[in-house]
């Protein structure tokens, strides 16, 4: 008797698993289809046939398109942008966010939760809204078109996000680890140098890979900012092509656009497994 | 606090940070509030003047139905998306951890991806891909079925539908993630000697799954709330983009505020606007403080 009803158990249990099994993998092709879509239109050929007609699929397979984006348009000159105006906002953001989020979690000083507050606010500050200040400030002090000054107002807008995901992190760290450093005689460069940054790495590593995402993706102020096409970045210069040239050419905008995403997909699967426990400030351990 | 020197470490520490953070952050902020006080625009380019509160006047006067429209637009922008984010997001990620659900990680990566997608890339595909009247896959799924070709952005009611539905796909990715991690930091122990204690479903839910989350989600959820609420990128390239208006109307406040710096040329007036909304977020903000602290 006991033997039966194991049985009609698992076979309940199995019908529920392939439910739900189905049940995802309808999430997950729902979820792709627009991606799917865009790869399908950058490998079709230019024509008007599948954009009319009925069918989903391209008639005719091609590379064209990618090929037109990168010999016919400035596309490496916006990638070497993109890749300088990151990496130099990850680098400026980073090390001024590391030191401030250290402090924040491991010292005690006067005001430190009113500077938190005040820190969360201007987050919520949403910079459109300051563009045109900082746009005048920077023509009075000759900032336009210069990859250093657009370097500077993202970097200080992503310190902010840096330092308050960062300190919950360095909250989770036990602080006896550190004391027992500095009994063995470690000075407070020493400290944050081997024992600090190494611990912190999940949080650092996912912070930094945030910046990055953010500046590769921003385009707003990216076309804003910089006048001349040839400084534009991959966003910024995909955002203008849109809206001029390739207005009626969506293969071959949605070619630059699996182009532009191929990085940042890379990267961001590359750290993946540190997500979540860099995220959730240390409240989940990955 | 023996040694005199650790009092200034910490503000050793911030001071490159808070340096950056006033000069191109505070900084624009407090210069957008002295514009707001000027006659600065096209014209008054350099020899503007200052003309006290009338700017704020003006703001406050064209307030009454342009700016309302949009502003309770953003509320129940924010309420709707966030309720459907957490909701949805809670509901796939407790599938994810059911027992016996072997290809989980294929799931998760396939999930992630429009979270790893540029946004302005997600958007414009979006907007050509699936809404399109000529090309759009939304509308060759209704004609195939055998329906009429439907214009999605073109009036306010389908507008607010369909940047909803972008911006759901955009963020459920990070929020299940964060969901995921979340429901497996809890200590299963928990769940076992609940059982034995003989708590049903849903008392394990109420009483283990609820709080344990909580404390892992509280800050992701205020976070996203924020992002939701000043949400700029998904209104304004759907429908309102140059060369590309689709018709609607439709208006947040950080769009409204964006079109009347920009299209306006009038800087006083629209720095008046944007000081306004800063404030809106001020209280909007301790409101959510005070809301997260109660929870």
């Amino acid at each position: 008797m006991t033997q039966n009803n194991g049985i009609s158990w698992s076979v309940k249990k199995r019908i529920q698993i392939t439910g739900l099994n189905l049940f995802y993998i309808c999430i997950c092709f729902l979820g792709l289809v627009p991606i799917l879509y865009v790869l399908l239109l950058s490998v079709s050929g230019g024509g008007g046939a599948l954009m009319t007609g009925l069918s989903i699929f391209p008639e005719k397979f091609t590379l064209d398109n990618y090929r037109r984006i990168i010999v016919e348009e400035p596309f490496l000159r916006w990638l070497a942008n993109s890749i300088v105006l990151s990496v130099g906002t990850m680098i400026i953001a980073m090390g001024t966010s590391v030191l401030s989020s250290y402090a924040f979690s491991r010292f005690r000083f006067t005001g430190k939760t009113a500077f938190m507050q005040i820190l969360l606010l201007l987050n919520a500050f949403p910079q459109i809204l300051s563009m045109f200040a900082i746009f005048r400030l920077f023509r009075l002090m000759n900032l336009l078109d210069s990859h250093g000054g657009l370097i500077f107002v993202y970097a200080g807008s992503m310190c902010i996000f840096s330092i308050w995901n960062m300190k919950g992190y360095f909250d989770s760290i036990p602080i006896e680890i550190e004391e027992a450093a500095r009994i063995d005689g470690a000075g407070n460069v020493q400290l944050i140098a081997k024992i600090v940054l190494p611990l912190a790495r999940p949080a650092i590593i996912v912070t930094a890979v945030m910046v990055l995402i953010f500046v590769w993706n921003e385009y707003l102020f990216a076309t804003t900012f910089m006048l001349k096409e040839e400084s534009y970045t991959l966003a910024g210069g995909l955002y203008q092509l849109q809206a001029n040239d390739y207005s009626r050419s969506w293969p071959l905008f949605s070619a630059a656009a699996i182009l532009v995403s191929v990085p940042i997909l890379v990267i961001f699967f590359c750290f993946q497994k540190y997500m979540v426990s860099g995220l959730t400030a240390g409240g989940v351990k990955g | 606090m023996k040694n005199p020197r650790k009092k200034f470490t910490p503000w050793l520490y911030n001071l490159p940070a808070f340096l950056l953070i006033g000069v191109v952050v505070l900084f624009p902020i407090l210069y957008t509030g002295y514009i707001s006080f000027t006659n600065m625009n096209l014209y008054h380019w350099q020899d503007y003047t200052f003309i006290g509160a009338d700017n704020y006047v003006r703001a406050l006067g064209k307030m009454n139905s342009d700016f309302f429209a949009a502003f309770w637009t953003t509320v129940g922008w924010t309420i709707a998306n966030m309720t459907l984010d957490v909701g949805i997001a809670y509901i796939l990620a407790a599938g994810l951890n059911a027992e016996g659900l072997r290809a989980r990680r294929i799931y998760k990566t396939l999930i992630i991806f429009p979270w790893a997608m540029p946004a302005y890339v997600s958007i414009l595909a979006w907007r050509v891909g699936m809404y399109n009247t000529e090309f759009g896959l939304l509308n060759k799924i209704l004609v195939a079925a055998g329906f009429e070709k439907m214009n999605f952005l073109s009036k306010n009611g389908p507008a607010f539908l369909s940047c909803m539905v972008l911006n759901l796909w955009m963020s459920l990715p990070y929020m299940i993630v964060m969901f995921d991690g979340a429901l497996q930091s809890i200590d299963r122990s928990m769940y076992e000697s609940a059982v034995l204690d003989g708590a049903g479903t849903w008392q394990k839910n109420l009483y283990i799954t609820l709080p344990s989350l909580r404390k892992v989600m509280a800050p992701v959820v205020i976070m996203t709330t924020f992002t939701t609420f000043k949400q700029f990128d998904i209104v304004y390239l759907l429908t309102m983009q140059k060369g590309s208006v689709s018709g609607s109307t439709m208006q947040t406040i950080i769009t409204y505020a964006h079109q009347n710096a920009f299209v306006s040329n009038n800087y006083g007036l629209s720095s008046a606007v944007s000081i306004v909304i800063f404030v809106i977020i001020i209280v909007f903000s301790a409101w959510t403080n005070r809301a997260a602290k109660e929870t």
